[in-house]
């Protein structure tokens, strides 16, 4: 969400200045702490023109309503305003006539921090109220975008199904935030992305469009676009409705518990798992300040690692001893301790209100053999900048982990700026390692980047031409 | 436009006179794919190139490309031409660019399980080169092991493993393309970033080579499996098979691959050579992992057969039927030409969908069989061929029953498989309103519309005069349809496996 129109701001910004690596580092942090001593008056002006109104979408004709009338293609509008004309919606949302209006989705939670330029004057989405769920179509499920994504999980596993992915920090997201917020969806096996078949949307001109198909794979039908951007999908499109793949369930299923006293052996362990073809259905690890958190009261080690099996109930007891014997050097074993996602939902809202606590910055992708050098440095960057760090990490089978160092500090924006530097720096020094966040991609100036961006921007300019869908803001 | 001995020197200067053929020959071999194609497809489209060419570096490419600028000969990229639809196929003639001389693997990093190549490399021998290693490539093109990494990744191919490891799009992890205008780009992050934000390489997968020329790849690899098996099971009819794969796609169970293979194809197998089991519906499931889980779930897929109807086969049938994975089109030697008709349905819609495809073959009197393969819990991919003898009147129509398949599955859900020459008709019937963002993808990346073009949002035919440059795509459609009407008034079925044998071999 924003990240176009983010970094179009940033790249139009410093488009003349001679020197445009200083600037534009400077730039990035002023606009992101929202340092008005050093901006100029006009990109104050920009960051300072908030969304004028919100709308609680309750049916996408609203949402086909309000594009077609920011396009011009309707005149007026049954949204409890005063049936007028375009000019006078545009005007009673206090934008002139030289700038693009449009809508933008509101996330439900976001797990770092919001985007640097707002929607300008533009309407607002709020889904909360768009929350239903189809699961009468065999192995997939159609959500509203509302729909929270521990409702979904819960209503699934109730049919005989799972939801593949799970957020690597179990906060109370909606579906929705998996394709325009930060929620971190996954699987053992894969991305979100891999699991997501179609998007019902809607265009720019007001159609109901869909992307990808709802009962099946797109393969071999024409240019992957859904997946090409997904993560962007609501800067190009409103997204309505997710259609994704279900799990078939188990018969049985099992949390497996491993304590480890340090990183390397977690990290050994792990590595050991991803080496093999074992397939669980996810791989959580927690340092033990995460533990803490997820399991207040509970004595954790220094890294807890969960696993998600399933299978049948006799060929159960002999999977668990396999991964014992793969997950070695563990100090304490557990059956009887419960993963973030089986709980009842107000158990999982109230975790999810104290991890939400806590300040994350992204997420850092790294090779799992990393895991103890990537722990040192986040250590070291918390004594720094005196804030204390824990993690939240999951497990791929390509043998990537995917974690999210979190600090216990103050959410202020210099606060989060100065610790995504950190994570930064540190993150710069493990071979492998990746830091993806949404600044990260603001900092990356590489030409690869920027011709892929530009590429991506030009498709979005083709794909909105009416320029309603979150419109790119020029200083 | 400049003229063609100036774009053939120019040619030659870059890649020396070895590597830039314009022979009748040489054009006549790469003016078809795996399809058969009809001779009067000659008069709608210049199938022959101009040239062909050969280069070895990512740089070459590029120069080719930017070539076409001066010369203003369209670029049609190929592989090894496995495809089906005409997407490595010329239909203006021009420049094609035959990847097969970029073959080399040129790294690969066991601790972080990828693999770098060039995008000419065969399936077959990367498979070879891993396994060597200890490893494994998990996922491999059902085209495999002849189709190159470059022409899977355009054609956006089903894969043999997918079930297990996921799509195409989950093993490839970075590109390098050659875009339109000649520069080259990566499609991502050799780290695997997770596609977040700036992954390009999604848009690659099923292109068709439209949007640019992929010249490099990384992927993924596997470790290599402790415990590999393949089960055959036999179905007294294709509805139960088809039931019992529904049955598996319901079931929590993960197999590295699951196919159907109708009694048809056996018959026509066995016409071919002697050793082959007793046509049957026949179910096969391979499986690869740790021992332990194999021989679990090797039970398990027992007892759902069982419960479905399904005998066991014996373990010999039951290799024979794995090796033999990729090679399902021998039946084009009873019939001298094959069409293939590849639709993605709904895992849960199987037995109506070979059904469906049943009916077809027998309306349409076609010498056909169905082949069938899980692709994830949700899809399955339906590929049933027809024999046919384009030498005969009757023969190009059975191209009729792929535009009816593809409706079928359409129909179910679903949605056909490729573009290329022949399928741009499907495009708005797959995407809907969805259809000119496509427009926009080829517009974004190639404005000139020099590679590949007119062959996935519209259909270029040979010539370059206004109103008949281009073919309405629901009139292909049109011809499709009424190609299949052809064959449904014709009085008398196909019997290409019983002509075979009455001769005696071919």
């Amino acid at each position: 969400m924003g990240l176009l129109r983010d970094w179009t701001f940033i790249e139009e910004a410093v488009r003349i200045p001679a020197l445009r690596e200083v600037v534009r580092e400077a730039l990035i942090k002023a606009v992101f702490t929202r340092d008005d001593r050093v901006l100029p008056r006009g990109i104050i002006a920009d960051l300072s023109r908030a969304p004028a109104a919100t709308v609680k979408v309750k049916d996408d004709a609203e949402i086909r309503k309000l594009v077609q009338v920011f396009n011009g293609s309707e005149s007026s509008v049954n949204l409890g305003l005063a049936p007028e004309d375009y000019h006078y919606f545009r005007k009673e949302l206090g934008v002139g006539k030289d700038r693009d209006v449009g809508v933008v989705p509101k996330p439900r939670v976001l797990l770092t921090y919001d985007w640097l330029v707002p929607e300008p004057r533009g309407v607002q989405l709020d889904f909360g109220a768009y929350r239903a769920v189809d699961l009468d179509g065999g192995q997939r499920a159609i959500a509203q975008v509302g729909a929270t994504w521990k409702d979904v999980y819960d209503a699934a596993s109730e049919k005989g199904h799972l939801v593949p992915f799970v957020p690597t920090v179990p906060l109370d997201f909606s579906i929705g935030d998996g394709v325009w917020g930060d929620a971190p969806y996954a699987s053992y096996r894969a991305e979100f992305a891999e699991d997501v078949n179609a998007l019902r949307t809607v265009s720019a001109y007001g159609h109901r469009t869909r992307l990808g198909f709802e009962e099946v794979s797109g393969e071999g039908a024409g240019y992957d676009l859904l997946h090409a951007i997904l993560p962007l999908a609501d800067e190009f499109l409103v997204p309505t409705e997710v259609a994704f793949r279900l799990v078939p369930g188990s018969a049985a299923r099992r949390t497996l518990t491993y304590g480890y006293e340090d990183a390397a052996k977690a990290s050994a362990a792990l590595d050991k798992l991803a080496g093999s073809l074992r397939t669980p259905h996810w791989v959580h690890m927690a340092d033990a300040g995460a533990a803490g958190v997820l399991r207040p009261g509970v004595a954790a080690e220094a890294f807890t690692v969960q696993l998600g099996i399933g299978g049948t109930a006799a060929g159960l007891a002999a999977r668990e001893k396999a991964y014992d014997a793969l997950l070695t050097g563990y100090k304490a074993k557990a059956a009887d301790v419960p993963n973030p996602f089986d709980v009842p939902a107000d158990v999982y809202r109230k975790a999810a209100d104290r991890v939400g606590r806590s300040l994350f910055v992204g997420e850092v992708r790294m090779p799992i053999k990393a895991l103890p050098a990537f722990v040192e440095r986040a250590k070291a960057l918390g004594q720094h900048v005196s804030a204390r760090p824990s993690l939240y990490a999951s497990l791929r089978s390509s043998g990537t982990l995917s974690a999210f160092p979190a600090f216990e500090s103050s959410k202020e924006r210099h606060r989060v700026y100065e610790l995504s530097k950190g994570v930064a720096n540190a993150v710069a020094e493990i071979p492998g390692a990746t830091f993806v966040s949404r600044i990260a991609h603001l900092w990356d100036d590489s030409p690869g980047f920027r011709r892929r961006m530009e590429i991506l921007r030009k498709l979005k300019l083709e794909i909105d031409a009416p320029r309603v869908i979150q419109p790119l803001v020029v200083p | 436009m400049a003229s063609k001995d100036y774009a053939h020197r120019r040619l030659v200067n870059t890649l020396g006179p070895e590597r830039v053929a314009q022979g009748e020959l040489e054009r006549m071999v790469y003016s078809h794919d795996f399809a058969s194609l009809p001779k009067a497809a000659l008069l709608q489209w210049r199938l022959y190139p101009d040239f062909i060419v050969l280069p070895q570096t990512t740089e070459e490419v590029s120069t080719i490309v930017k070539l076409s600028d001066e010369s203003g000969l369209p670029i049609t990229p190929r592989g090894s031409g496995t495809g089906s639809y005409g997407g490595a196929v010329p239909n203006r003639g021009g420049v094609l660019v035959d990847m097969r001389k970029m073959n080399k693997i040129l790294a690969l990093d066991a601790a972080n399980r990828t693999v770098t190549v060039e995008a000419g490399v065969p399936w077959g021998h990367l498979a070879e080169y891993v396994a060597s290693k200890g490893l494994s490539l998990g996922l491999v093109p059902i085209a495999a092991p002849a189709s190159t990494v470059g022409g899977a990744i355009n054609s956006g191919a089903a894969c043999v493993g997918s079930y297990r490891f996921g799509s195409l799009r989950n093993l490839v992890l970075d590109l390098e393309v050659v875009l339109p205008d000649g520069s080259i780009v990566r499609t991502g992050s050799t780290n695997d970033a997770g596609g977040r934000f700036a992954d390009l390489k999604s848009l690659f997968l099923g292109s068709e080579g439209t949007l640019g020329i992929v010249t490099k790849a990384v992927l993924r690899i596997q470790p290599e499996p402790e415990e590999s098996r393949a089960a055959a099971y036999a179905f007294r009819s294709l509805a139960e098979d088809a039931r019992f794969l529904e049955t598996i796609a319901g079931a929590d169970l993960a197999p590295l691959h699951v196919a159907l293979l109708d009694r048809n194809h056996f018959v026509f197998e066995r016409a071919l050579r002697p050793d082959v089991p007793e046509p049957m519906d026949i179910a096969l499931v391979a499986l690869q992992g740790h021992k332990d889980e194999v021989l679990e779930q090797e039970k398990e897929f027992d007892a759902l057969a069982a419960k479905a109807g399904g005998t066991r086969l014996p373990g010999n049938d039951a290799s024979d039927l794995w090796a033999r994975r990729f090679t399902m089109y021998g039946a084009r030697r009873l019939s001298r030409g094959l069409a293939v008709s590849s639709n993605v349905v709904p895992a849960d819609r199987l037995a109506e969908a070979t059904a469906e495809a049943h009916t077809l073959l027998r309306k349409l009197k076609l010498d056909g069989a169905i082949h069938l393969a899980l692709q994830d819990p949700t899809s399955a991919v339906l590929a049933p061929y027809v024999l046919m003898d384009d030498t005969r009147p009757s023969g190009p129509a059975a191209l009729g029953f792929v535009k009816k398949m593809g409706d079928a599955a359409r129909g179910l859900g679903g949605h056909p498989m490729g573009l290329g020459l022949f399928m741009v008709f499907n495009l708005y019937k797959m995407h809907g309103r969805a259809t000119p963002f496509m427009g926009a993808v080829k517009q974004v990346f190639d404005p000139k519309k020099k590679i590949n073009a007119g062959k996935t949002t519209e259909v270029w035919t040979r010539f370059t005069w206004p109103i008949i440059d281009t073919i309405p795509p629901f009139a292909m459609g049109l011809g499709l349809d009424l190609a299949a009407f052809l064959r449904r008034i014709k009085p008398t079925r196909d019997r290409f496996a019983r002509a075979y044998r009455r001769v005696g071999g071919a």
